[in-house]
């Protein structure tokens, strides 16, 4: 058995090789013959023809041979596919059409696989037994919201993890830290783990050892820290003598014990972590009492099933403890007035996949990212329509060739071999078209989608370049098909006796059928273009209540013990350097960022609020500023005042408040005047100076966010705030003062302490991202499906034209005028159009209830999107016939008469 | 002519088989052997030795091996691998049943 494999293999890699052997044997023998006949007596003439003669056709002999390597289908392989190269090579205009189609497609396909692929399918790298390793959740409903809890404090995972449904449990954290001491400290990304986290892995380390349990243990843990890899090569060159030295991370030397192995990320889907310090130690250097409440929820929690329990049993075990945990911090909060009691309820815990992606806290961007899968196999199927058209309308025009190779007795297995073996070869160009598309696309889609996973290229990913060739195949499968079963249907001897003349035309059904599939499925991808082109100009045009292109941000890191009287010290100095900047026309401190995930919050209360409709299902959101807070923002104040330098720690306090909170609070009255109370019961009461428009700057799909602002210096006051940042508004682009901002304000930070510094649209951006995506996906490929189609009509009509010019001529002859010929044609175009939108208008109206939450204020089912592409596609229909139209007029009638 | 035999079909294999049996061969000479030893009894074209050569080579009854022939030329010689003789063995024994049987059947009726 494996002897005949070796034999064949070496039958099909060494052909010409044994062709040359057996060329030789067959002479030698010959040969041999030969001298015996002379040694007879015979003379050499009548000897080699003796030897000729009894051994047979040579030529036919060396075929039998090769027959017997039993590399027949092989071989007829390569026959058919030389054939169809040299088919090819003959026809450029149809091999670039279909190459063309292949290649977008296929290409489209491979680039959006390996960004879904990572977002959705792909396991951590090194991780075992995938199939029982879950991230931990816990879901409660707090003031009637239901609530999604991914980050746990640390105490809470040492109560959920001690269950008997799991066998292994880890934290998981990741944050920028700086690395390096004095001027050289650089910002990385640090991952904080459990020293468990290593057995989820089936992995060893490439330099020294992992951290130990007697390492990460409450309250601190050790000082050491294994590498990553990459960070292990570009920052130390890979220099095995690293281990038992010294790294600072954050402003505290860690000893460095081990070197992970390549492409190990732990549990991140984001940079690669840089360092790996046992989770207890960096927890302990950013709250002392991280282990004894549930004050910071921070860390994510992995584990893994013990194997033959069920998710389900996970789900309960993790639900009792969670409760039980929920109760032990209810006990000992005590009678803390900010303590949410009755609010919380139905808690429970519960296990998903480790990818965020497949989650329960799926960003949109992952959504975004499926859809645009599914757009891109919607294109795939265009252009396999379109191509199997082309064949279609390709084996229509050889039916003469195929009739008479049928009738010559080939067999319809070898026919169809050969019409299969053609599309394989297309489908393996259009392949290898489609690789350098998507190695090319493939660098423009991750920078949109994982912007953050660094560049693998498609061509040395091994999970890629599986799904492009099984891709390929299908596609060579799908267009291959059609045309062969059309070729063989064919009634052989009509065909050659009709010849050009009759019965060549005809509409084909399955032509029809692909080319109003094209004409819908580009509808559908317009459609969602037109829908999501309009929900990104609405994203784009939208007043989110504040100026940001000329906004920049300046973040103060603290790394110093400051008293109160320090802070405000420092927030008075970083504020004037700010001012004194030339080009800058305003400032502010602020305690939070829009779209920064930092914003205070809190219930306001005042005497007589109904606080049960005040409180179900909202969040107030609380900012803090100095005078110039609103001129920075640009945030326009509706009635009242703004802050004013008149606002000191010592005056009555007061209070902004936005449109949407003042109605909430007060619908129908006045809120000037109104006093309300936030926080803690001894907290004094705010009186509401004024009412400032609305603004988004927490969630940006909601257009009624409660906000309320308190003057700086109360702010500092009343609640302790602490400065978060300085806010700069500029003359011109806020890109171009990031860099003087940093030094001007750096140099006024003490000791360790530094700012980082950017321009707002940095925050503000990226919640725009995933509309930004659809728009740009959706028009690039309905674009191209509606081209490929365009294409698809163009073929089919003017083939058609072509082949009835007979008709077309007697038309003519009879009296049929240029516009009655031209009606025809086009219409007929039109016709197919109109069908399509048809079809394809109704399956996006049925898609529309899937569509609309990944919309932005844009309906689903708006008319005016519908019937813009309606009148796209009859437009692409007229300029795709009216070519062949035009040519159709030109027919002779003489000419179209007499030929044949 | 009368005295000349075709081959009954699958018998060429069993008679390559035997004549490697001696030791190893090029084509030539294993034509000329079956031609001898049968008397010139069998009637053979002897180029349709070779697909039948490159047939046993493939199921690894025989292996081939370029060789110095006689007066120094290149041949191609074949012997029979391990397997082949145990093919040969069973064959003959076939062979054998077969013929017996016939014979039987023949002089009884």
């Amino acid at each position: 058995m494996f002897s005949d494999v070796r034999y064949r293999l070496r039958a099909i890699f060494n052909r010409d090789a044994m062709d040359q052997e057996l060329e030789e044997e067959l002479s030698a023998h010959i040969e041999r013959e030969t001298e015996k006949y002379v040694r007879m007596g015979l003379s050499r003439a009548e000897a080699e023809r003796r030897a000729r003669v009894a051994f047979g056709g040579k030529e036919r002999i060396k075929d039998d041979a090769r027959d017997a390597r039993g590399t027949t289908v092989w071989d007829s392989f390569l026959q058919d596919a030389r054939y169809a190269l040299r088919g090819l090579r003959s026809k450029p205009g149809f091999t670039a059409a279909v190459l063309i189609a292949l290649g977008l497609g296929v290409g489209a396909n491979t680039a959006m696989f390996g960004i879904v692929d990572r977002l959705l399918f792909r396991p951590p790298a090194y991780l075992a037994d995938e199939e029982r390793i879950h991230r931990i959740f816990v879901h409660y409903v707090w003031n009637a919201e239901s609530r999604l809890e991914a980050s746990h404090s640390y105490l809470r995972f040492q109560q959920l993890t001690a269950v008997p449904s799991l066998d292994l449990t880890a934290a998981f954290d990741e944050r920028r830290v700086e690395v390096g001491q004095g001027v050289d400290a650089r910002e990385f990304p640090i991952a904080g783990v459990s020293a468990t986290l290593f057995d989820f892995f089936d992995v060893r380390p490439a330099l020294g050892r992992f951290f130990t349990a007697d390492e990460d243990r409450t309250p601190v843990g050790a000082a050491v820290v294994v590498l990553g890899y990459d960070f292990w090569q570009t920052e130390y060159g890979g220099a095995r003598d690293v281990i038992g030295t010294t790294i600072y991370a954050g402003s505290l030397p860690h000893t460095i014990v081990g070197v992970a192995p390549p492409g190990f990320t732990g549990f991140s889907e984001r940079e690669r972590p840089a360092l790996y310090i046992p989770i207890t130690t960096v927890a302990y250097n950013i709250s002392k009492d991280y282990y004894q409440n549930h004050g910071w929820t921070w860390l994510s929690m992995y584990a893994r099933r013990r194997s033959g329990s069920t998710i389900a049993a996970a789900n309960a075990d993790l639900t009792t403890a969670y409760q039980r945990s929920w109760n032990a911090e209810r006990e000992a909060s005590g009678s803390s007035a900010s303590w949410p009691t009755a609010r919380v309820a139905n808690a429970y815990a519960s296990v998903a996949p480790v990818q965020s992606a497949r989650g329960p806290d799926a960003g949109t961007d992952a959504r975004v990212a499926t859809w645009v899968m599914g757009v891109v196999v919607i294109v795939l199927l265009v252009a396999c329509a379109n191509v199997a058209n082309l064949l279609l309308a390709r084996a229509a025009s050889r039916r003469r060739e195929t009739a008479l190779r049928l009738a010559l007795g080939v067999s319809t297995r070898r026919l169809l071999q050969q019409l299969l073996t053609e599309s394989l070869v297309l489908a393996a160009l259009g392949g290898a078209l489609g690789l350098a598309l998507a190695t090319w696309g493939g660098r423009v889609l991750r920078a949109l989608f994982l912007p953050e996973a660094g560049s693998v290229p498609v061509a040395s990913d091994g999970r890629t370049l599986v799904f492009l060739g099984v891709t390929t195949l299908g596609v060579a499968l799908l267009t291959g098909l059609a045309p062969a079963f059309a070729a063989l249907r064919d009634d052989v001897a009509g065909s050659l006796k009709a010849g050009q003349r009759e019965g060549t035309y005809r509409r084909s059904h399955a032509r029809t059928a692909l080319l109003l599939f094209q004409g819908a499925l580009s509808v559908v991808l317009l459609v969602g273009a037109g829908l999501f082109v309009r929900s990104l100009n609405n994203v784009r045009n939208m007043r989110l209540g504040y100026d940001v292109d000329p906004v920049v941000v300046v973040q103060g890191r603290i790394r110093a013990e400051l008293n109160g009287a320090q802070v405000d010290a420092l927030g008075a100095r970083l504020l004037n350097a700010a001012l004194t900047t030339p080009g800058v026309q305003s400032a502010t401190l602020t305690a939070s960022i829009p779209f920064g995930g930092n914003e205070g919050r809190g219930f306001p209360f005042y005497p007589g609020a109904d606080t049960a409709r005040i409180r179900r299902g909202l969040r107030y959101m609380l900012q803090a500023g100095t005078p110039q807070y609103f001129a920075t923002l640009g945030t326009r104040i509706l009635r009242g005042r703004g802050i004013t330098d008149a606002d000191r720690g010592n005056t009555p306090p007061v209070v902004i408040v936005n449109q949407a909170m003042a109605d909430r609070l007060w619908p129908g009255e006045d809120p000037l005047g109104k006093q309300l109370r936030v926080g803690e019961a001894r907290n004094p009461y705010m009186t509401v100076v004024g009412v400032a428009e609305n603004m988004r700057g927490s969630q940006i799909e909601n257009a009624s966010e409660n906000w309320y602002y308190i003057p700086w210096e109360q702010y500092r006051a009343i609640f302790d705030g602490q400065p978060y940042g300085v806010l700069v508004r500029v003359n011109g682009r806020a890109e171009d003062f990031v860099d003087v901002l940093r030094r001007r304000l750096q140099a006024e930070m003490p000791g360790n302490s530094y700012v980082r510094a950017g321009a707002l649209r940095a925050f503000v951006g990226p919640r725009q991202r995933a509309w930004e995506f659809g728009a740009k996906m959706f028009v690039a490929f309905g674009a191209l499906a509606l081209g490929l189609a365009a294409i698809g009509l163009y073929s089919v009509v003017a083939y058609a034209v072509a082949q009835r010019s007979h008709e077309l001529g007697v038309r003519m002859a009879l009296g049929a005028s240029v516009r009655d010929v031209l009606r025809m044609v086009v219409g007929q175009g039109v016709s197919f159009a109109v069908a399509g939108i048809v079809i394809g208008g109704v399956i996006a109206l049925w898609a529309g209830k899937w569509v609309q939450p990944l919309l932005f204020d844009q309906a689903a089912r708006d008319p005016a999107v519908f019937a813009i592409v309606g009148l796209v596609l009859i437009i692409a229909s007229v300029a795709a016939t009216i070519g062949p139209a035009w040519r159709a007029t030109r027919v002779d009638p003489t000419v179209a008469l007499r030929s044949d | 002519m009368d005295d000349r035999l075709d081959l009954p079909q699958g018998t060429l294999d069993l008679l390559i088989l035997k004549a490697l049996s001696l030791g190893a061969q090029h084509g030539w000479a294993i034509s000329e052997r079956i031609h001898d030893v049968s008397r010139a009894t069998l009637q053979i074209p002897q180029g349709s030795l070779y697909p039948a050569l490159h047939r046993l080579e493939r199921r690894g009854w025989i292996r081939a091996e370029w060789g110095a022939s006689d007066n120094n030329r290149r041949a191609k010689y074949y012997e029979l691998t391990r397997t082949g003789k145990k093919q040969l063995q069973a064959e003959t024994a076939a062979w054998d049943k077969l013929t017996t049987a016939v014979d039987l059947v023949l002089r009884m009726v």
